[in-house]
């Protein structure tokens, strides 16, 4: 079974200012760089976590003096839980590790310059040497995935193409547990459509982030699951984990060619919605033009609604316009309320309007001229029916 | 020293278990200096491995040998501080290695490490070191000792965990590490483990004290004293059944004249009996017959036992007037059964009886023995039921007892001479029956 969807990263719930309390002083701000301001891999958006803070001192020794954690590190789809243990006693002494289930990966301490070099003065040490163990853990993960011919073919051709270079993480799955082999990437044309879309919708480029994951369950690619992971605030800008749906793996496909296949539709959707943001603007803008001192207020961000304070023979009513998120294809609606009138409820006596007459192809001037033709034809009846079922 | 086999197939392949044991004191001494210490600490582990091999044999004949190997730790060299033999990288120090070991290392087998509130698995780094002290040590199994100790948050409970590893190996890397004598052992003895006891002083003190203990051959002076003893107590031993077996032919030999006198005593007075019967069968026509059933009881219950010689069961105490006593009758069994060859318990039983059977000892006068005491009237007929009785069982006994049978013949002749002579006196003399015991019985008749 194929399915695809959208899945949201979990905040972290555990708050770094707890953990640091109960570290040992020395140790401090090592962690602190780590928790903080710790970016590995490509999800920048989830934190490093740390939990299970334990003391090597003896029970009598009085804290803090917590010098052991569980470090939860983000990696190609997976969280990668690991030991860290240090000596609050000799805080000056570098760490050692224990990789939870990978009990095979022994990275060459050579590769490990910050290990070899450790300084327990540069607050950084800790965090470097948890990145270049992680460059060490893709390589051992690289040389599982010996085992798979599948998977390798499509990461070495991925790796060829400069759009993906090594901006990937590979996870070769385990025999006994379900989890498959999996590669994630960064959709690449996606970082060029964030710069532009940050500047229009005040998206953070370094905090948002758009992931490929594929996972093969199979050697033939029979069954291979493709997952988007995008961070909140993209999702809510494309409209909700419902708006976007990727293609299905085409069985016997490549990635090399699905790849781009994603990245262009999603590159599709964000170009859409930046020009529906550019339309709405354009629209209030036309809006605003026309009916003058006649706009109560808008949304100056997201141009999404306006609202309209019109008189008509004496008649005072309110016209609240909601843009949706695919406009121009989805016409505004328009609200009509009125000054005068309660319903039953004690709300203003309104009325919606959901269609009139429009098109998706008139500019904003011409939606503002129509617009205004429209509340001419449309205001006696509202004003029978708010005299009729409204009270005053 | 450590060792194996001499040209042993390569660790994977080899199939053999292994076991490992260490000494309390040297286990309770790494567990001191590590919970002294207040960070992680580490150490080397000395003793031995050896190798036994096993041979079972079952009843398909075909043999398997097993492979065990036994490693035992007897001691361990504690490390002063952290990375004393290996540097940031975890690469060892040769020097240094040799520095803390000097002469010790070539009785290392492994080492230990112990960190508080971490999980039973190698780190990365001491697997690091272990592959090298692995190489540079020459100890193909080198084995590693993990200790943890976790505390509950509150430090109400605090657990000691530890784990024996052997990493060279692919598969079944934890070995059970057992101590001697630390654990269960209402169900066990004490055991004395081959551990050797490698104190100094322990060894100055026994050669000091030992001359108290142990004679020129290394025997422990109280084995010998304890087998002397048990040598003379084997030897009286032997002396008291030689005696005993002669006083026993000596008893023997008395008890066999013993039993042809009163065999010759019997007989005498049988013939006593006849004759004296011969003169009241002439005089009984015309005179009362004189009771004598009180005249000899004992005698005729007596002569009844004596006529059923052993290995027989004895009669009962019949219609004795006086019947003995168990303990009397057991006594004079015993004598009687004294002469025979094999003497079956059973027949020292004396035969249940019913109670209110004729055989009964009764309580009146009337008991009598076999009818060889002639008491007339209504005894008479008591005499003749019991002796009829008493025939049926001779008859059981006659089986066993080929010398008396001809005695046997002689009572039931007497028994069936009775009726006669009882209708002649039931005839004449009925209300004397009444007489002498006021008993209906004289109703009886046949």
């Amino acid at each position: 079974i194929l399915y695809c969807g959208f899945y949201l990263w979990k905040m972290n719930n555990m708050s770094p200012e707890v953990a640091l309390h109960r570290i040992s002083p020395e140790l401090r701000p090592l962690l602190c760089s780590v928790v903080r301001n710790g970016r590995v891999g490509l999800d920048s958006t989830n934190c490093l976590r740390v939990t299970d803070l334990k003391t090597g001192c003896t029970s009598l020794t009085p804290g803090p003096c917590c010098d052991r954690f569980k470090l939860h590190i983000p990696y190609a789809g997976e969280t990668l839980k690991w030991d860290i243990i240090f000596n609050a006693r000799y805080p000056e002494l570098p760490p050692d590790f224990i990789f939870g289930e990978d009990a095979e990966f022994l990275p060459e301490p050579s590769e490990l310059p910050h290990l070899v070099q450790w300084d327990a003065g540069d607050p950084e040490c800790l965090l470097q040497l948890v990145k270049e163990l992680i460059q060490q853990y893709h390589q051992y993960q690289c040389q599982r995935l010996r085992e798979s011919s599948r998977l390798l073919f499509e990461y070495d051709s991925l790796l060829e193409d400069p759009n993906y270079g090594r901006n990937m993480e590979i996870y070769a799955g385990r025999k006994n547990s379900w989890v498959g082999d999996r590669i994630v990437l960064v959709c690449p044309s996606f970082i060029s459509i964030m710069s532009s879309l940050s500047q229009d919708t005040a998206l953070d480029p370094g905090e948002d982030v758009a992931l490929l994951s594929v996972s093969f369950e199979d050697a033939e690619a029979t069954q291979v699951f493709p997952k988007l992971y995008l961070s909140p605030s993209i999702e809510h800008a494309l409209g909700g984990s419902s708006a976007l749906h990727i293609p299905a793996f085409p069985s016997g496909g490549c990635l090399i060619d699905y790849v781009p296949q994603v990245c262009q539709l999603l590159t599709n959707k964000v170009q859409y919605v930046i020009q529906g943001y550019h339309k709405r603007r354009e629209y209030i803008a036309a809006f605003l033009s026309h009916f003058g001192m006649g706009v109560v207020e808008y949304d100056a961000e997201g141009f999404t609604k306006l609202t309209l304070l019109l008189m008509w023979k004496d008649f005072c009513f309110l016209v609240h316009v909601d843009l949706p998120l695919y406009f121009p294809r989805d016409q505004p609606t328009l609200t009509f309320q009125s000054v005068y009138h309660f319903t039953n409820s004690g709300q203003l006596y309104s009325q919606v309007q959901k269609s009139y007459p429009y098109s998706p192809r008139w500019d904003g001037n011409e939606m503002a001229k129509r617009a205004k033709a429209y509340f001419k034809s449309f205001i006696p009846q509202f004003q029978e029916g708010a005299f009729a079922n409204g009270k005053l | 020293v450590p060792g194996f086999a001499a040209g042993g197939s390569g660790i994977d392949g080899d199939v053999s278990i292994m076991a490992a044991s260490i000494s309390g004191y040297t286990f309770s001494s790494v567990c001191f200096h590590s919970a002294n210490s207040n960070s992680d600490h580490e150490g080397f582990l000395l003793g031995e491995v050896r190798q036994e091999e096993t041979v079972s044999i079952s009843d398909t004949q075909i043999s398997t040998a097993e492979l065990l190997q036994v490693v035992e730790i007897h001691n361990h060299d504690p490390c002063a501080q952290l990375f004393s033999f290996y540097d940031y990288a975890g690469k060892v120090n040769e020097d240094n290695l040799n520095r803390i070991l000097k002469d010790r290392r070539k009785s290392v087998i492994g080492w230990y490490r112990f960190r508080r509130n971490t999980q039973q698995q190698m780190s990365f780094r001491e697997q690091i070191i272990h592959k090298q002290l692995t190489q540079l040590l020459g100890v193909p199994d080198l084995v590693f000792l993990l200790f943890s100790f976790i505390s509950t948050a509150n430090s109400s409970t605090h657990a000691l965990e530890y784990v024996l590893f052997r990493p060279n190996r692919r598969y079944n890397q934890r070995i059970t590490l057992t101590i001697p004598n630390l654990g269960n052992t209402s169900q066990q003895e004490y055991k004395v483990s081959s551990v050797p006891n490698t104190s100094l002083n322990y060894a100055k003190v026994i050669k000091e004290h030992g001359a108290e203990f142990f004679d020129k051959d290394g025997v422990m002076k109280d084995i010998r004293t304890i087998f002397q003893v048990y040598s003379a107590l084997q030897d009286k031993v032997q002396a008291v059944c030689g005696e005993v077996e002669q006083s026993e032919r000596v008893k023997e030999k008395i008890q066999e004249d013993v039993n042809k006198l009163k065999q010759q005593i019997a007989l005498r007075k049988r013939k006593t009996a006849e004759e004296e019967r011969r003169l009241r069968e002439a005089q009984n026509a015309e005179s009362h017959p004189t009771s004598e059933e009180n005249s000899e009881p004992s005698e005729t219950s007596l002569l009844s036992r004596v006529a059923f010689h052993a290995p027989s069961a004895p009669e009962r105490p019949g219609t004795s007037p006086n019947p003995p006593s168990y303990s009397d009758l057991l006594s004079q069994e015993d004598s009687l059964l004294s002469s025979s060859s094999s003497p079956t318990s059973a027949a020292l039983l004396p035969r249940p009886q019913a109670v209110g059977s004729p055989g009964h000892p009764t309580p009146g006068p009337l008991g009598m023995g076999l009818g060889l005491s002639l008491g007339l009237g209504s005894d008479s007929l008591d005499r003749q039921a019991a002796g009829q009785e008493d025939d049926d069982d001779d008859d059981d006994d006659d089986d066993d007892d080929d010398e008396d049978s001809s005695e046997y013949e002689n009572l039931v002749s007497e028994a069936a001479h009775l009726p006669m002579v009882s209708a002649s006196v039931l005839a004449q003399g009925r209300p004397a029956a009444l007489s002498p015991d006021g008993d209906a019985r004289g109703s009886q008749t046949s």
